[in-house]
């Protein structure tokens, strides 16, 4: 029988009970993260959470919207496109990742040096814990500190204390002037290079260095960057942008292009014991029985 | 060490003056190893304990209910500056705004910015998660946060590192105000300071007027270093007092508002600031672009928590943060509720963020008084948590708003954060009583000693039983 809970009382029903029997589960969004991570139990059932999926809760004039957590990346950008409004949040992998698996893996894109990581844009959440329990911290507002902050601990935890059902994000307005350049440099250019347009005066919103053929089989090696706010900050940051070597504009879906090359990260083992018993205490805290996604922290 | 009563008076309250709590004792180590060397001696006689930076703290967070005080001040070394890297290690007990001063000459500074940085510890921003008014483009503490060498309860010591593996237990710890244990050094960014910086003086003869303003400018794309709003009654305790920033006092509400960035661009963005605030009907904007034109219309909104000092001996400050569409109308409930109790309601607050600061001047030695202000408190957090909003934005739960934790989360969710608590702290003996109500702290681990709502020394198992039957 697949596991397919459509409310989240369901799910911690569901939960509940794989708790009681110690049956593992392997918690499935939209399923391309699932090589991501440390490999989980190979007995564990497939729990899958794609029901939990659509805008909740979007008031284009808060800059904040709230959205089931196996929403794609890509609806995201479309429903918020709409209002000309993004969620920087933009992820390496590809657009048909969910909401959920970039928050729960924290895993960051192109634009988090200037606009923030994951843990940084995400405001609350629902999930349910591996004991059952349906927690909601955080909230829709863009500054809150009530309470412990249990939207942080959850933020990265890939899946590890809690299946994530519904996420509430901040929201930016689409800067007026939004242009991405391909500059055509070696490596060792390209990384010189990068470094100077992320110190100058008029930084670019996302600075990377990309290999050869991205766009078709003749674009070239060198850096990818995106310019944008009000038109005479873009001015300005163009010039330093075509001073860098053989620039030449491009679509911005050139950004799509590169996230879906990248590969995702694996989470790492805390360098010291000290905060590995930590980590190990808080597992014991929120997945006593150990059923989420067992194994996958490394 | 400071042990006698007359003595500890003076750490019975913190920013918030009506709460008084004495401590049992008071220690005031004068090293990180000295400061380790005491958690450690707490811990092995099973003693709780509150640690407290400047006690500026808007919530009786750093209060002392018969527990020792660990105050931190003495730590006060800015460790190095790194300006490639553009971070800085110090010890807790360092003010917010002498690490800016100090990163002035690396034309850097720490962004985080509460009203009382002249006073406030990087510690206590640390721990409570600390805002200001240019956390709406630079972010709040969390933000900012590097690194921590952090003494837990027990007496170990952990690095807590952003880039270490494992869960954000960084992140958990930012904002557990004191409950997670002690930080004995901290690593965070420095900002470069923008080229150019300009603020704008906006008044408004409505107030719903001022609020629209704020919505518009975000939306339009604009994003404001800061974006601040007062009302008429802020205004007038301000220039009546010595902190006078040549407000007009016959508007009912003025926003300051600050671009700042590159010099290319800025303009236009002060002129969309300037276009959108006429629109929405602003009798007047003032541009300032001089440093002291510019310090003065601060002054004003920096001060005005002490300006109110001059309409009554007390003051209630509250920090709820309601989506900012939704400014309006709350502004409107606001005024209604102030006028049904008969209390007189300042706001002055981060409207950017939809950061209100309800503030009510009062006497608290009238009985009568004092009872209108919390029945008008109560139904103002109720109308905040109401339309969506939350009922701490930067000052912290602490013993303030414990009443209201349970309004805004489930009891499963509070459960959730004692257990996240209890990991740090399973003795419960580092701030006791805070934060989360105890009666939704069930979790037991039977036979360990642990603290009940008294801040007494208990079993597990009696804990429960005396929460239980004191129904606290």
């Amino acid at each position: 029988m697949t596991l397919r809970p459509t409310t989240v009382t369901d799910l911690a029903a569901l939960i509940t009970e794989s708790a009681a029997k110690h049956r593992a589960l392997r918690l499935i969004g939209r399923g391309t993260w699932l090589d991501g991570g440390a490999p989980v139990a190979r007995d564990a059932e497939p729990l899958h959470l794609d029901a939990f999926s659509g805008v909740i809760e979007y008031e284009p004039g808060d800059l904040t919207i709230t959205v089931g957590a196996a929403t794609t990346i890509e609806e995201l950008d479309t429903v918020t496109a709409a209002h000309n409004q993004w969620c920087p949040l933009s992820p390496w992998g590809a657009d048909g990742g969910s909401v959920g698996a970039t928050i729960a893996t924290a895993t960051p894109g192109p634009f988090a040096l200037v606009f923030g990581l994951p843990r940084d844009l995400v405001l609350g959440l629902e999930c349910v814990d591996g004991t059952g329990k349906v927690l909601r911290p955080g909230g829709k507002v863009v500054k809150n500190v009530a309470g412990f902050d249990l939207v942080r601990l959850m933020t990265g935890s890939w899946g590890s204390l809690a299946a994530i059902t519904r996420i509430s994000l901040r929201l930016r307005a689409r800067p007026a002037v939004d242009e991405t350049w391909l500059v055509s440099l070696d490596a060792v250019a390209a990384a010189r290079a990068q470094e100077a347009l992320r110190r100058s005066g008029t930084p670019p919103i996302a600075c990377e260095v990309t290999a050869a053929g991205l766009l078709d089989s003749a674009s070239p090696a060198g850096l990818l960057v995106r310019i944008a706010g009000n038109a005479a900050v873009v001015a300005a940051a163009r010039h330093e942008v075509t001073a860098a070597g053989d620039a030449r504009r491009v679509d911005g879906a050139a950004w799509t292009q590169l996230r879906a090359n990248k590969t995702q990260r694996a989470p790492r083992i805390p360098s010291s014991a000290e905060v590995r018993a930590l980590n190990a205490g808080v597992q014991r805290a929120f997945d006593p029985a150990r059923i989420l996604n067992p194994g996958i922290m490394g | 060490m400071l042990e006698r009563a007359a003595e500890l008076l003076v750490y019975e309250s913190d920013g918030l003056p009506g709460y008084h709590r004495t401590p049992s004792l008071a220690v005031f180590p004068a090293s990180a190893d000295e400061a380790l060397a005491v958690v450690r001696e707490l811990a092995r006689e099973g003693v709780p304990f509150v640690p407290r930076g400047a006690g500026t703290g808007l919530s009786g967070g750093a209060l002392a209910d018969g527990a020792v005080l660990l105050g931190l001040q003495r730590l006060k070394r800015i460790i190095d500056i790194d300006p490639v890297r553009r971070v800085a290690r110090v010890e807790p007990g360092v003010v917010n705004v002498t690490l800016t001063k100090a990163a002035t000459r690396h034309g850097l500074h720490y962004a985080p910015d509460p009203s009382s940085q002249t006073a406030c510890t990087l510690g206590g921003n640390l721990a409570e998660n600390a805002g200001g008014p240019h956390c709406l483009k630079y972010g709040v503490t969390l933000n900012h946060v590097v690194a921590a060498r952090v003494a837990l309860p027990d007496g170990s010591v952990v690095e807590l590192d952003g880039d270490d593996g494992g869960y954000d237990l960084l992140g958990a710890f930012v904002g557990s105000e004191g409950c997670f244990g002690v930080a004995l050094e901290l690593t965070v960014k420095l900002t470069p300071n923008p080229e150019r910086i300009v603020t704008l003086l906006a008044d408004f003869s409505s107030i719903d007027d001022a609020a629209q303003t704020v919505s518009a400018i975000i939306a339009a794309g604009i994003l404001p270093a800061a974006l601040e709003m007062m009302d008429q009654a802020t205004v007038g305790a301000v220039e009546a007092s010595i902190y006078a920033a040549g407000y007009p006092t016959d508007a009912a509400a003025v926003l300051l508002v600050e671009v700042d960035g590159a010099a290319v661009g800025l303009d236009e963005d002060v002129q969309g600031v300037n276009r959108i605030c006429r629109a929405h009907g602003a009798r007047d904007v003032r541009i300032a672009t001089e440093p002291a034109a510019r310090a003065k219309l601060w002054q004003g909104r920096k001060k005005a928590f002490g300006a109110m000092g001059r309409i009554a001996p007390h003051l209630v400050v509250q920090d709820a943060v309601v989506p900012r569409t939704k400014l309006p109308s709350l502004l409107a409930r606001i005024a209604d509720i102030g006028a049904a109790n008969g209390v007189r309601v300042c706001n002055v607050f981060h409207a950017g963020d939809g950061n209100l600061h309800p503030n009510i001047p009062y006497n608290a030695n009238d009985r009568d008084e004092s009872a209108r202000v919390h029945v008008a408190m109560r139904q103002i957090m109720q109308a905040c948590i109401d339309a969506g909003g939350t009922i701490t934005g930067e000052h912290g739960v602490g013993l303030d708003k414990l009443p209201y934790m349970d309004a805004l989360f489930t009891p499963d969710t509070l459960d959730g954060m004692c257990r996240l608590r209890d990991v740090f702290d399973p003795e419960r003996r580092a701030n006791p009583g805070k934060v989360v109500p105890v009666r939704y702290c069930r979790e037991r681990r039977p036979g360990k000693l642990m603290v009940d709502g008294r801040g007494q020394m208990v079993d597990g198992a009696t804990a429960a039983t005396i929460t239980a039957e004191s129904g606290a």
